[in-house]
């Protein structure tokens, strides 16, 4: 995988968790009905995010940062299918807590391949570039989303978001032939 | 070659994923504008075409399954929705069918909104006779409680049909109008989708207008005199609201009224023919949301809005933009608290011993947080069977913020209860799609001919395929 290919992948996975993550809560609205059931939704998810750090991190070191993220998006894209089905509140818990799992793998390998791909002299510069690409992508979705909801159903936007993580996916397969 | 067969599997997870999504996945949660009633239907069917409706028909009398008619779902008392029940969503139902504007009629299915009529009509200067304040509501609901609105020369929706199609419970089609058969037009009409699919229906419209509003304040022991001579007598005034104060310090006595009045020149209607959309909505929405948590937010809201509507007098508007009200600042969203409404209609001549009878009532209950009340006018029509209009009446819609826990549902029923008593003992009524807070005694004295209305619906209904939490509550 070259940098060009890390970079759209990741700034693809980040459009499409910023789609979601924002808007999301509009489903839990249809679902849940009370404040406490969103604190409990999100703090499942920060919570099995937080366990799964440590084993995620030296899962990393022996299969690599490429396999991870791999999976990571493969995996997103297949439960992000399972979002526009939901109808009780222990089914959004249920989806948290892998959402966490795999928020995890997403955060420690992307860290850990930027690490790993920075000439360590300029890796300040190397992340500040990073971050601008893929947040400008983030930017744009979330903006886009918040029209398109208007005109769509919440459902749309993760069925949307589910093609952009397959499609990042491809990105990062492809990858493995041409360099790694 | 794993990559290909991901794309496989992974082709083959949406497509299912999209599929159960679209086929309104099992056991969908459900609940209309009330807020008060959630349920699981057994889904939620779309209706997608004629065809689709009858088949699904057919295929409830197959399997047993019963059948509950939504369309944008602004009762609240469930009327468009039944636990277990197929929920048929009438909204992408929605295409003008026949349009003849030259002898100002319009046929649409019944999933079309106002809004989608008022657009079609709109070039060709012409405008709906009898249609709720706002625009947002489908006609086919419209058509099943019977609505009206400002409009004062037309009487209710009813009187502006002039046929529909309608698809029965036994699966069959048939036209009704008030010659063919003329005995299920007045069941259907303000008939809560129990005697089936209203499929289709032919309105008469009229012109589109340009009118002046002339707002003045009242005292409210003057409104009925000033309502018979000043609207009623005047032929030139063709649309009437007025709203009474909730706010503590005039509660239930001071008034401004508005009159929609037909200017002379008409040329002048090309420059308003513009159909307005939702304004800002930020201002009215802070103003009712301070409203809802003190008595100074409600002085404040009512010194607003009065302000706003007496600096608007003498401006002119088009009919069809009267009837395109702003709804977006009333949206309300809380885990805990829903706001309802009421209606209840009142004979002309009582209002001002009504109102003493009910500020009477409602200064003891402090717990009850009334929010607004508008008045309109509904002319004598007896044609539905369940008529609110025995008579010339206003009729006032109370917005009430409430809690959605039993015990403060249990405390707005009886206070309710009590204003629904006082409204019967003038001689009035109340409007059937709220919430079931009424009793069946209320039910019965408020509609006389209720035991009718439900003989009927058992009639051409027998196996029940159609039903409701209205009907579950009160006719069975």
């Amino acid at each position: 995988m070259n940098y060009r290919q890390f970079i759209v992948s990741q700034s693809l996975i980040l459009m499409a968790g910023s789609m979601i993550f924002p808007f999301y809560v509009l489903l839990l609205r249809n679902v849940g009905d009370s404040y406490s059931q969103f604190g409990w939704a999100y703090g499942l998810f920060a919570l099995t995010s937080a366990l799964a750090y440590p084993v995620i991190g030296r899962l990393a070191d022996r299969s690599g940062d490429r396999a991870l993220l791999l999976f990571y998006s493969m995996a997103m894209a297949v439960l992000l299918l399972l979002f526009p089905l939901v109808t009780s509140t222990w089914q959004v818990y249920v989806l948290q807590m892998f959402m966490g799992v795999l928020g995890a793998v997403q955060k420690n390998t992307e860290k850990a391949a930027l690490v790993r791909k920075a000439d360590k002299k300029q890796a300040g510069a190397h992340m500040g570039r990073y971050h601008f690409w893929t947040s400008i992508a983030a930017a744009a979705a979330v903006i886009a989303t918040g029209y398109l909801v208007d005109f769509l159903t919440i459902a749309t936007i993760f069925y949307i978001a589910s093609l952009l993580y397959a499609i990042s996916g491809l990105i990062i397969w492809k990858g493995r032939k041409t360099t790694d | 070659m794993k990559k290909g067969l991901f794309i496989c599997l992974y082709g083959a997870l949406f497509t299912t994923s999209f599929y159960l999504y679209n086929h309104g996945y099992s056991d969908p949660n459900v609940q209309d504008a009330g807020r008060l009633l959630p349920a699981q239907v057994k889904m939620i069917k779309q209706a997608d075409g004629e065809k689709e409706l009858v088949k699904t028909v057919e295929n409830a009398n197959r399997t047993g399954s019963q059948l509950t008619i939504a369309g944008m779902q602004h009762s609240q008392g469930g009327q468009t929705y039944y636990p277990g029940a197929v929920m048929i969503d009438t909204k992408p139902f929605h295409k003008v069918i026949d349009f003849q504007p030259e002898k100002k009629r319009i046929t649409v299915q019944s999933g079309a909104t106002w809004d989608d009529i008022q657009q079609y009509i709109n070039p060709y200067g012409l405008a709906v006779k009898v249609m709720q304040s706002q625009n947002i509501f489908t006609v086919g609901g419209s058509l099943s409680v019977n609505v009206h609105g400002r409009d004062i020369r037309n009487e209710s929706l009813i009187d502006t049909v002039e046929s529909f199609r309608l698809l029965k419970p036994d699966g069959t089609i048939v036209r009704v109008s008030r010659k063919e058969n003329a005995d299920l037009f007045p069941y259907v009409i303000g008939g809560y989708g129990l005697f089936g699919i209203i499929l289709d229906v032919t309105l008469s419209l009229t012109e589109d207008e340009l009118y002046e509003k002339r707002t003045s304040e009242l005292d409210y022991s003057e409104y009925s005199s000033y309502f018979r001579e000043q609207v009623k007598e005047n032929p030139e005034v063709k649309m009437h609201l007025a709203r009474i104060s909730v706010a503590p310090s005039s509660f239930l006595q001071n008034m401004y009224v508005t009159d929609y009045i037909k200017v002379e020149s008409q040329q002048r209607l090309n420059d308003y023919r513009k159909l307005k959309g939702e304004g800002i909505v930020a201002l009215p929405k802070f103003f009712l949301g301070m409203s809802r948590y003190s008595n100074w937010g409600k002085d404040l809201l009512w010194a607003a809005q009065k302000h706003y509507m007496l600096e608007e007098d003498g401006s002119l508007e088009s009919r069809n933009n009267v009837m395109r009200s702003q709804t977006d600042f009333m949206k309300y969203e809380s885990p805990t608290r829903t706001e309802i409404l009421q209606e209840y209609f009142v004979p002309v001549n009582e209002f001002a011993s009504y109102i003493e009878d009910m500020r009477e009532l409602l200064k003891k209950e402090e717990e009850f947080n009334l929010l607004n009340i508008t008045i309109r006018y509904v002319e004598q029509s007896e044609q539905a069977v369940l008529s609110y209009a025995k008579e010339d009446m206003f009729a006032l819609v109370l917005l009430i913020n409430q809690g959605k826990s039993k015990q403060e549902v249990k405390e707005s029923e009886a206070v309710i209860r009590d204003m629904i008593d006082v409204t019967l003992n003038h001689g009035g009524s109340y409007y059937l799609p709220y919430y079931s807070f009424p009793s069946k005694k209320q039910l019965r004295q408020a509609y006389p001919l209720i035991d009718m209305f439900f003989e009927k619906k058992r009639e051409i209904d027998p196996e029940k395929r159609f039903t409701n939490y209205f009907y579950e509550e009160y006719g069975e």
